[in-house]
């Protein structure tokens, strides 16, 4: 069935939502949508159910037919036998469209489940109705307030967002990203996707203004077709970070030839990433820290890193990390060493590039700060990593602030990707609490921060690919 | 030309013949070392005449998947003394291998000169429909997995990609002191495969294994085409 477009951009930004079938004590989906800021009613036939709905302020009626006035997206979360009625009803009041909690359907395998999904895909799409489902979590709206997550934030503006075909990535890759100072524009967990399918997902978000990068999750492909071709066009208009989950079974096709017997599943996820310009990633972590990477640096495909790191130890690791991940790491200009020469402390030190740099910025950021402005006006240099430093974080966040502040003007005066790297383990593995708090506090001034050397390197190298692959394909 | 697909498909065949395939490969204007089906030891010299010596000689049947396994193939015959010769040899030696196999005959095609072999090929994903394969051909393709895939249609950027993005590039770059392949030869005619593939969607499987890629040009030595299941 072709989406209906208004339809679905209605139920995605709703003005009306209806939950039907929410239950107490929790009244999980009312509670919510409390920060919705349209008109959110209930349907609830359970007189005890209804008192505690109303008891929270929430306006319950008896169907869905009664609700007075357009109703844009109903979240139906009512026992699986119950929800053809729902749909029915929905499909009669034209409603914008359904996301659809209820679960039990063809996940199941059992026949009756796959009936009654039948049955709820037909109403559907005879009804002409976007359905978001089942077994899903349904829609996030970050600027209306539409949550299925109460920790979800609501304010205006987002910078990705998220399609997974799983509830708890779904909740994890927007969860993740907010912890790492993203905000998401839109969350849809797709379910089943037994009426809208990831291609007419991923159709809306490369049309929607609000959107301006793209991250996913998927297992499997319904309409591959025209998902390669969406994705082949979509990637030069916003990025698009695919993290693919499980694997298709190639099933007992006869294998006939040497290019059937080597087309595996994988061989094939990979062309299509590579030949769509997408960004594959391989795990939440992966797929939160190119969000990060991608959103706090200015577009680049530029591959001169400086790298600053503490210890003599840490930039080596840092510079493997880093050329492995596609960067290179050169020698500086002759001006930038003869600047250098003059303050840098040498004895426990060098700055050759990589920066070892403890000695020189240990306690004060004065010196970080002519470091960065050397390195700024260095034609050389393209991007910056720096290993940045918790000691006395845990007092005060003044010497922090300060570097952040310090690597904020870098990023503006050169308009660079700019890297912090707070790594775990090691030297400061006792401090862990305290590196993972100062994580968050660099991710809320805006700038990716990773929690190893190679996770940085990984996650940076990925969006500078995208870039220059973006580059080759429009020029 | 008899449309090939359309015979095949009367005779309830999914398995085209070397000849078949090639003629449709051809005209499709992907370079082929085009094949002569002959039946008979006079009609093979002939065959042999029009392409010139040396030739190959292979059996053709709808029932013989590898023919080399059967005795089917002979190379490097120069003359048609030889051909005549190599024809009875061939009938006799797959009759006793495969005596049940129904015999179409031979095809003749001229021996081309040893380039680097290449393998290009298309199969049909369950999920994404026509993709197209290449990497270094030969019998160990399928141990050393060394090939790149992309779906079809390819632009030309793919096809440069796909070539440049397999780790024996090396060797397709000259190593030793080897004269360099054709490139741009190959990304042409993996090109020209990508469209012959989406204008034929009845095609399934596609192997043209080997290419022999030449310091100047690229040529399909052999070639089997599977047809989807009507």
């Amino acid at each position: 069935m072709p989406v209906d477009r208004a339809r679905l951009h209605r139920a995605l930004n709703p003005k009306t939502v209806v939950v039907v079938g929410d239950k107490g004590p929790n009244f999980q989906w009312i509670t919510n949508c409390s920060e919705f800021t349209g008109n959110l009613y209930s349907v609830q036939l359970d007189e005890k159910e209804a008192a505690g709905i109303e008891a929270k302020g929430i306006k319950n009626f008896k169907g869905l037919m009664e609700v007075p006035g357009e109703v844009d997206l109903v979240i139906c979360a009512v026992p699986r036998n119950v929800a053809p009625f729902i749909v029915a009803d929905a499909v009669k009041k034209k409603v914008g469209g359904m996301a659809m909690f209820t679960s039990g359907f063809v996940e199941t395998t059992e026949p009756i489940g796959i009936e009654l999904q039948g049955k709820i895909v037909a109403m559907a799409n005879e009804g002409g109705m976007p359905l978001v489902g089942p077994n899903c979590m349904g829609v996030y709206n970050r600027r209306l307030g539409v949550k299925f997550m109460q920790g979800q934030e609501k304010g205006e503006g987002g910078a990705i967002s998220i399609i997974s075909q799983s509830g708890t990535h779904g909740i994890g890759m927007t969860m993740g990203s907010q912890r790492l100072g993203v905000p998401v524009t839109r969350t849809i967990s797709i379910g089943n996707a037994a009426v809208l399918n990831e291609a007419d997902y991923l159709e809306y978000l490369l049309d929607d203004p609000e959107t301006p990068a793209i991250a996913m999750y998927l297992e499997g492909i319904r309409a591959g077709r025209r998902f390669f071709e969406l994705l082949r066009e979509g990637t030069k208009k916003k990025p698009v970070i695919i993290w693919r989950g499980g694997r298709t079974k190639a099933g007992a096709r006869a294998v006939k030839s040497h290019t059937a017997s080597l087309a595996s599943d994988d061989a094939v996820w990979m062309a299509l990433m590579r030949q769509c310009g997408a960004i594959s990633t391989e795990s939440l972590e992966d797929t939160i820290e190119t969000i990060a990477a991608l959103v706090h640096t200015p577009k680049s495909s530029k591959k001169n890193m400086a790298l600053v790191a503490m210890t003599g130890g840490q930039s080596v690791a840092i510079t493997d990390q880093f050329e492995r991940a596609g960067f290179e790491v050169p020698e500086l200009s002759d001006s930038s060493y003869q600047r250098l020469g003059e303050f840098f402390v040498t004895i426990g030190g060098s700055y050759r590039n990589p920066f070892d740099a403890s000695s020189t910025i240990g306690r004060e950021s004065d010196n970080l700060q002519k470091i960065l402005e050397i390195l700024a006006d260095d034609p050389v240099i393209e991007g910056v990593a720096i290993e940045l430093q918790t000691r006395d974080f845990e007092k005060s966040t003044e010497r922090m602030d300060g570097m952040l502040a310090l690597m904020s003007e870098y990023r503006t005066k050169t308009g660079q990707p700019v890297v912090g790297l707070i790594p775990t383990g090691g030297g400061m593995g006792d401090q862990e609490e305290i590196g993972s708090r100062a994580r968050v506090h660099v991710a809320k001034a805006g700038f990716p921060v990773f929690p190893s050397f190679r996770a940085g390197a990984n996650a940076l190298g990925r969006v500078r690919a995208y870039y220059e692959e973006l580059e080759a394909r429009t020029k | 030309m008899p449309d090939v697909i359309a015979t095949a498909r009367k005779q309830r065949r999914t398995l085209l013949s070397e000849v078949e395939a090639k003629d449709l490969l051809a005209e499709a204007g992907i370079p082929v070392a085009r094949a002569i089906l002959a039946k008979g030891q006079k009609k093979a010299v002939e065959a042999a005449e029009a392409v010139g010596y040396p030739v190959v000689m292979k059996i053709v049947s709808p029932d013989i998947a590898h023919k080399s396994d059967v005795g089917g193939v002979t190379l490097g015959l120069k003359d048609a003394k030889s051909v005549r010769k190599a024809y009875k040899e061939m009938i006799e030696r797959v009759g006793a291998a495969a005596p049940n196999a129904k015999i179409a005959g031979v095809a003749i095609q001229n021996m081309a000169p040893q380039g680097i072999e290449v393998i290009v090929g298309a199969t049909t994903d369950p999920q994404f429909g026509p993709v197209m394969m290449f990497g270094l051909g030969g019998v160990f393709v399928e141990v050393l997995k060394d090939v790149a895939f992309r779906i079809v249609p390819l632009e030309a950027r793919d096809a440069s990609q796909m070539v440049r993005e397999i780790k024996g590039l090396p060797i397709l770059q000259g190593a030793r002191g080897a004269q360099p392949a054709d490139l741009p030869a190959l990304e042409a005619l993996i090109v020209k495969v990508s469209q012959f593939v989406a204008a034929h969607p009845e095609v399934a499987e596609l192997d043209l294994n080997p290419v022999f890629a030449y310091p100047n040009g690229a040529l399909a030595v052999d070639a089997r085409i599977v047809l989807a299941s009507a």
